[in-house]
């Protein structure tokens, strides 16, 4: 005894310290009580969570059984039960799983070989019945985790892992919260079809609506305490608009920016990759601005453009119309130490997405701003007086097929100088507007030519009209004397 | 005042030198005075297509000298035609509105021949050829407008050829004629230019030739009385007043032709002839509409099954085609005519509401 008494100690320290990882990690009551709750409270103020992540559960084994998809033993019988069964029968076979091999024991367990129930569906024949919902998750990862099982398809196999690492994975995990989406709450139980099937539900057009069916829904979110109005807004963003009206597959789901399987609110650090990943070019600008040299406490994509509710950027963004509103200091920096503190609640509002709600009228980067704003504004309506030009004379039925040329080389221009404003450096941008000024000046005088040809064509008209009454009324005449003549 | 070339004296100068060489007179004298009845009433519409024929084949040869038929360079040759050749834009545009003018006096023209049953015995042969010349002058308006090769002009193609396959049994083989190929293409844009600017020309040329000699060899119907038949005795009327063809007929229809080149000069000049984005098979518009002489057979497409909606129409054209050798009564007043004229008002009000309903977008 005396021998072991050094080792009792740390013994001791090692097995509680066991116990307290098991007990959270197999969500005791109290763990679901406190850690949770705490963990996974939502609310405005804080909108990217940090989860303490657990990593995935061990993968379960396959189920065993004997037949393979071509067994017709479980169809035969459940089709003929009632209309739900048969309406399962008949998903499962219009399913990808159907065509590619994956029947009924593959998760049900059982001998689908035999046409009796009390052996097809005998417990002691492996039969396990309906999954439950924390079983679904491996039940689906022990194929498609599989990098063997999933070679002949090249599709991903971290969606399990992906999966425990996303908000509703670790919520399943640790808080053993089962209300959760689950796998197969997006991809159906029996009628799973590929992502690229138009008609399935996680095929991206049809993503919003899926995410919505829980997340818009009040009575789903009010345990979590998160809103539910981010469907509302992102049907009329300009990526909504793009995706759900214009059916454009490249404009972001849901997905796009929190992950499918991996869906999480991307941290207020990791906003400008997520949006770098489409928009590359302004990624690149913006850290070359001063902003990015912020760093952490730096604006951010959505303190200009907003999150769910992201609209077609134009110049009002620069200034506030009409005079700024009275801003708290608290709007921009902490009130205990004044350090800068740009969080999202504090742009919820599309009207405070302005410059000059942090950069007031006294502050000396306001005078840059409008330098911008009047130069990127100057560019614009040089742009849109070339385009009325051009309206002008395509309503008069000319062609403009090089002005309108001219004015696209114009817009190039302004684009390049819309994105340069994330640059926040003026000679940059001046650089830009400059060249768009220059081209839709070229643009304008094209355009002008054309309607003083057309006023030429009129005025020649008029000589040409004029010329053929002449002849006419000499023919007239003419008749006349022949008439006269008899 | 006027000259008679076939007198005995040929007259001096550069006239009586041909004359003395060539003995023309006679030739002349027997195409030109003819005399006409003094109420036959032709509204010179006969007459002006004519003219606008022969303004589309100055005017087309014209665009030949610049146009390009290939996919890769005949929508650069109109746009350049219009943009950078002097007077260009005219001579387009011109074409352009003479022949929509064209099939809406030709329509006249067959409307007013019509009413005043000028199609009846003796006149059948030349209302057969006249039938010839409006399905060629369709055929032209078909052809050619495919060739600016924008986007309109593509799609109307497609459509319009699509339509013609449409047709029982021989569809799919006209359909693969028309555009030499499974899709309207080069091989189309060849072979409707190669129709547009040589085969419709000499065969609208040689009918009308023989249009014309019909109408000199009968003269100008009487829209009052019907021809005395072979056999049959003269109803009685009063003597027929006439008229010299030359000069005083040739000078109204001059003062005629003036007021559609003022008409043309005016549309060309405040509606230029148009040219949309380049045709890209990969891009279907979002309305494509023919033009408006098809609108009526692209609307009854929409309201009756293809086949009726291709067939009614080539049906209606062949019974207008061969409506002297079916309807051969007497009667040429238009109100003792009342079943013929009823169902002219049903077809032209039938076309008229098909058109607006297929002009809507």
């Amino acid at each position: 005894m005396r021998t072991l008494r050094p080792f009792l100690l740390p013994a001791l320290v090692a097995i509680g310290s066991l116990l307290v990882v098991s007990m959270a990690a197999a969500g005791t009551p109290a763990d679901d009580s406190a850690g949770p709750s705490r963990v996974f409270e939502v609310s405005q103020a804080t909108p990217t969570p940090e989860v303490p992540l657990e990593t995935a559960p061990p993968l379960p084994t396959p189920i065993a059984h004997r037949g393979d998809a071509t067994s017709t033993g479980c169809v035969d019988c459940h089709a003929k039960v009632d209309a739900r069964q048969a309406g399962i029968a008949d998903e499962w076979q219009a399913s990808i799983h159907a065509r590619e091999g994956v029947g009924c024991a593959d998760c049900h367990g059982g001998d689908p070989t035999s046409d009796e129930i009390t052996v097809g569906m005998a417990q002691a024949g492996g039969f396990q019945g309906v999954p439950d919902r924390e079983d679904t998750v491996g039940l689906c990862g022990g194929c498609h985790a599989s990098a063997e099982r999933m070679r002949p398809y090249q599709v991903a196999t971290d969606q399990y892992s992906k999966y425990f690492s996303s908000v509703h994975g670790q919520r399943l995990l640790v808080a053993k919260d089962d209300r959760v989406a689950i796998c197969t709450d997006c991809h159906c139980s029996h009628g799973v079809k590929p992502a690229s099937d138009p008609t399935a539900a996680v095929y991206p057009l049809n993503v919003p609506g899926l995410c919505a069916s829980c997340h818009a829904d009040a009575s789903k979110m009010q345990p979590y305490g998160i809103p539910t109005d981010q469907f509302d807004l992102y049907e009329l963003s300009i990526h909504g608009v793009q995706l759900l009206e214009e059916q454009d597959l490249r404009a972001p789901t849901c997905a796009s920016c929190h992950g499918s399987h991996a869906a999480k609110p991307p941290r207020s650090d990791e906003v400008v990759d997520v949006c770098g990943s489409c928009h590359t070019a302004t990624q690149a600008l913006y850290e070359e601005s001063a902003h990015s040299r912020l760093e952490g406490v730096g604006p951010k994509c959505w303190t200009c453009h907003g999150t769910h509710d992201v609209s077609e950027p134009n110049e009002s963004l620069f200034l506030h119309e009409g005079g700024v509103p009275d801003y708290l200091c608290a709007t921009c920096h902490s009130p205990t130490d004044q350090s800068l503190r740009l969080e999202m609640d504090r742009f919820e509002d599309p009207a405070d997405r302005r410059c000059d709600t942090c950069h007031h009228t006294r502050s000396l980067i306001y005078s840059q701003v409008e330098a911008i704003a009047g130069a990127v504004g100057g560019a614009r309506d040089a742009y849109d007086t070339a385009l009325l030009r051009i309206d002008d004379a395509a309503a008069l039925g000319m062609i403009v097929a090089d002005a309108d040329v001219a004015a696209q080389e114009a817009m190039t221009e302004l684009i390049k100088a819309r994105a340069a404003v994330h640059t926040t450096k003026l000679t940059t941008i001046s650089a830009l507007t400059d060249a768009t000024v220059v081209k839709a000046g070229e643009a304008e005088a094209l355009a002008n030519a054309k309607l003083a040809d057309s006023d030429f064509r009129r005025q020649a008209m008029v000589v040409v009209i004029a010329l053929i009454a002449l002849n006419v009324l000499v023919l007239i005449s003419l008749r006349r004397r022949l008439h006269a003549q008899g | 005042m006027t000259t008679d070339v076939g007198r005995s004296e040929a007259p001096g100068g550069a006239v009586g030198w041909v004359e003395t060489r060539l003995h023309l007179g006679p030739f002349l004298n027997a195409l030109l005075h003819v005399p006409i009845p003094r109420n036959a009433k032709t509204f010179y519409l006969g007459g002006i297509t004519l003219f606008l024929f022969g303004i589309q084949v100055v005017t087309g040869t014209l665009l030949a000298l610049y146009y390009s038929p290939t996919p890769d360079a005949a929508y650069e040759s109109v746009l350049s035609i219009t943009s950078d050749v002097s007077f260009g834009w005219l001579i387009r545009s011109v074409h352009h509105w003479a022949a929509n003018l064209m099939i809406l006096f030709l329509a006249l023209h067959v409307l007013r021949i019509f009413v005043q049953a000028a199609y009846k015995y003796p006149r059948e042969l030349t209302w057969l050829v006249g039938g010839g010349l409006l399905l060629i002058t369709i055929g032209f308006g078909f052809t050619g407008y495919l060739l600016p090769w924008d986007q309109r002009a593509y799609w109307a193609t497609v459509v319009g050829t699509e339509i013609a396959g449409g047709v029982p049994v021989i569809g799919p083989a006209l359909l693969l004629l028309l555009r030499g190929g499974a899709e309207v293409s080069e091989a189309t844009l060849g072979r409707f230019f190669g129709i547009h600017v040589l085969v419709l020309p000499l065969l609208l040329a040689g009918l009308l030739g023989l249009h014309l000699l019909f109408v000199h060899q009968q003269g100008l119907a009487n829209p009052k009385y019907p021809e005395p038949r072979p056999g049959r005795p003269a109803p009685a009327r009063p003597p027929e007043r006439l008229k010299p063809f030359f000069p005083d007929y040739i000078l109204d229809e001059v003062i005629a032709w003036y007021a559609v080149l003022a008409a043309l000069v005016i549309l060309a000049s405040l509606f230029p002839a148009g040219l949309e984005p380049k045709a890209d098979p990969l891009v279907t518009p979002e309305h494509i509409k023919p033009e408006w002489y098809f609108l009526a057979v692209y609307q009854l497409l929409k309201v009756v099954p293809e086949t009726v909606g291709v067939v009614a129409p080539v049906a209606l054209v062949l019974v207008i085609v061969v409506l002297p050798l079916f309807d051969r009564g007497e009667e040429v007043l238009p109100r003792r005519r009342p079943i013929a004229i009823a169902c002219a008002v049903l077809l032209l009000v039938a076309l008229a509401v098909l058109t607006f309903y297929g002009a809507q977008v």
